[in-house]
């Protein structure tokens, strides 16, 4: 049995017609770090509230540890949270913040100052410690509400969205901090964000959830390299995919503009005879820049005109309207291109997807 | 920085709020100081400035205050006084913001109907629902007791309104995370909820104190035993009696002024914040 199972889990809310949660089935591991990621309102935080008990499941089981929780009060589900407004008490020092669910749990005090000192020093709060959570910054508070998670030796840890309060330097160093804690911890941990790249970098399996629903669970490269749809596809990675309308005719890909491209025998076997009006997908990365010198078939070869580029230090994105749609290329720093500049590349043919129009479905990954 | 003009209305300000401020406080200051004074020298003082200067320290400038502790219970009204108010205050925060906390935060049929009949209540004057509690109270016998003149005291619609204006924007994390903290209901409105709402503890406290201080019509209505009677009762017994001199009479109103004033300059900015506060809350 897995540590965490979820069996048709539903949640519907008092007045409402649809489920916010929609038959949830997950099995997650033991000192897994899975995170929850989907668009504002997909139910991730929802799933994770009913994990912790803050809110009723409605329909289905949840199993914690081997043992049905559905209800269970959220102090004996075994679990620590880190909330998204790190929910200190305004009125504790840190250090008292960090014992207080130790204190609570009768744990003698030697032990508390003990377990108190190790979190202090681990999170680097040593000169905060008699501070009361007001004078600390964003990362300092949010340090503190790790520190009060990770004391009591749970087996759970629930985080809320816990870096969408802080800058984005300070959520890149975060995100590195909460993954070192998590491999020295060992713990089971399940991260809610709508941060792709928070998701990408620190989990060990990503579940996207869209209207309730799972759409697709995964190590994060099986996400990014195996969307199996285009809502997925869409999510995931930054720049998002380019989708361009397109009508398939055999190995022939028409475009919405005219123009062409005539697909390998591999890709069009993966295709399993689909045809017809679909959507192509390509990420940024995978469209190759062709210098002017380069001999390569001219019927894989595309021409745009750059209407935007932004430069990001390591690599630059250049925008361009190709197909009737918009759609960006990630090319190399050294590849400049400015605005007008008219460019020719090609598909890497390996990674185009072909999306059903109406449901989405990647013809690719079935 | 202030312009030369924002400096100058600033000022202009500060001059009528001064000149408000002596008009209000020149009673108080002939009343302190002619407490110190003999019935005669009131008199002769009367119609000059030094109505408003305190005699010269010297042998006899306590003998009003001294006649009252010495000659009457007043110290013993005021002890009174204030027991009655400690309690209250208690009861008054614990009873008033349950009720306050159960309105913010606990979902309950007709939740919202329950809080507009509170604010209803507010309209209602004491003067027209004390025969009815002096009823209740002569009929369990509770007449001249201390719980027969607290027990009406305690519930009060101003005060769970407030403290239900405070606690709805107490942030409902902060109660998860204490759940998750082994932090039981009654533990967390103690040790979180009433911690983190100090304004509107010292407002309700300070508000509570003043009502019992000042109150004149309840008191004298529940008790008759001098043993439990209260400062204001005292006061108005002192001050009718025919023996009491002008100077005792001062001197009495000062010292049930007093402790008014000392709450007042403590806590005022608690009571300006308290009735203001929207409740947000840092951290």
């Amino acid at each position: 049995m897995s540590f965490i199972e979820f069996k048709n889990v539903c949640k519907m809310y008092p007045g409402s017609k649809v489920n916010t949660v929609d038959n949830f089935n997950l099995n997650i591991e033991e000192k897994e770090f899975i995170a929850f990621v989907g668009p504002s309102g997909c139910g991730k935080s929802t799933t994770l509230r009913m994990i912790a008990g803050f809110e009723e499941i409605t329909g289905g089981e949840l199993y914690i540890d081997g043992k049905k929780v559905n209800d269970v009060a959220p102090r004996d589900r075994g679990i620590a949270m880190v909330f998204q407004n790190y929910a200190l008490y305004p009125h504790m020092t840190v250090e008292k913040n960090i014992g207080y669910g130790l204190k609570n749990m009768k744990m003698p005090a030697a032990e508390i100052k003990k377990k108190v000192d190790w979190a202090i020093q681990i999170l680097g709060l040593e000169e905060y410690r008699n501070r009361k959570p007001k004078n600390l910054s964003g990362g300092q508070r949010q340090r503190v509400a790790l520190g009060r998670a990770i004391v009591k030796n749970q087996k759970l840890f629930l985080m809320d969205e816990p870096l969408s309060n802080l800058d984005a330097k300070l959520r890149v160093s975060m995100r590195t901090e909460i993954s070192k804690l998590h491999r020295e911890l060992g713990a089971t941990t399940i991260y809610v964000t709508h941060d792709q790249v928070e998701a990408m970098t620190m989990a060990d399996r990503i579940v996207i959830m869209k209207d309730g629903v799972i759409q697709q669970v995964g190590r994060p490269m099986e996400l990014y390299d195996h969307p199996v749809n285009q809502f997925v596809a869409g999510f995931i990675g930054s720049p998002q995919m380019n989708f361009f309308d397109v009508t398939v005719e055999g190995s022939t890909v028409r475009f919405a503009d005219g123009g062409h491209l005539i697909l390998s025998g591999e890709t069009v076997e993966k295709l399993r005879g689909h045809n017809g009006e679909m959507t192509l997908g390509i990420r940024g990365e995978d469209i190759k820049i062709v210098g002017h010198g380069e001999e390569k078939d001219k019927a894989d070869r595309q021409t745009a005109v750059i209407t935007d580029t932004e430069v990001m230090g390591n690599e630059n994105n250049l925008y361009f309207t190709f197909g009737k749609s918009q759609a960006v290329a990630r090319v190399s720093k050294y590849e400049i291109a400015q605005i007008g500049d008219q460019i020719s590349f090609e598909f890497i043919p390996s990674k185009i997807h072909f999306f059903d129009k109406d449901t989405g479905v990647n013809y690719m990954e079935q | 920085m202030f312009t030369k003009k924002q400096r100058r209305i600033n000022w202009i300000l500060v001059a009528v709020l001064l000149i408000l401020s002596i008009f209000f406080l020149f009673p108080v200051i002939w009343m302190l100081a002619n407490s110190f004074k003999p019935d005669a020298a009131i008199t002769a003082d009367m119609n000059s400035i030094a109505a408003f200067i305190p005699p010269a320290p010297g042998g006899n400038f306590f003998d009003n205050y001294v006649s009252i502790i010495t000659d009457t219970n007043f110290l013993r009204y005021m002890a009174n006084t204030l027991l009655y108010a400690a309690i209250l205050i208690v009861l008054s925060v614990v009873v008033n913001g349950l009720a306050g906390y159960a309105l913010a935060k606990i979902r309950f049929p007709f939740r919202d109907q329950w809080l507009m009949l509170i604010v209803m209540l507010l309209i209602v004057p004491t003067e027209t629902v004390i025969t009815i509690h002096f009823l209740i109270i002569a009929k369990a016998g509770l007449l001249n007791t201390i719980v027969g003149y607290i027990l009406p005291l305690i519930v009060n619609p101003f005060n769970i309104f407030l403290f239900r204006q405070v606690f709805v924007s107490l942030p409902d994390d902060v109660y998860e995370a204490a759940q998750l903290d082994y932090c039981g209901p009654v533990k967390y409105f103690f040790t979180m909820v009433l911690p983190m709402s100090k304004t509107v503890v010292a407002t309700v406290s300070v508000f509570t104190f003043l009502n019992v201080w000042n109150d004149y019509l309840w008191p004298s209505l529940v008790f008759t035993s001098s043993d439990l009677l209260t400062a204001q009762i005292g006061l108005n017994s002192i001050t009718s009696n025919e023996n009491t001199t002008m100077g005792q009479t001062l001197a009495v109103i000062t010292l049930v002024t007093i402790p008014v004033i000392i709450i007042y300059s403590l806590f005022s900015k608690q009571i300006v914040e308290g009735v203001t506060s929207t409740g947000s809350k840092e951290g």
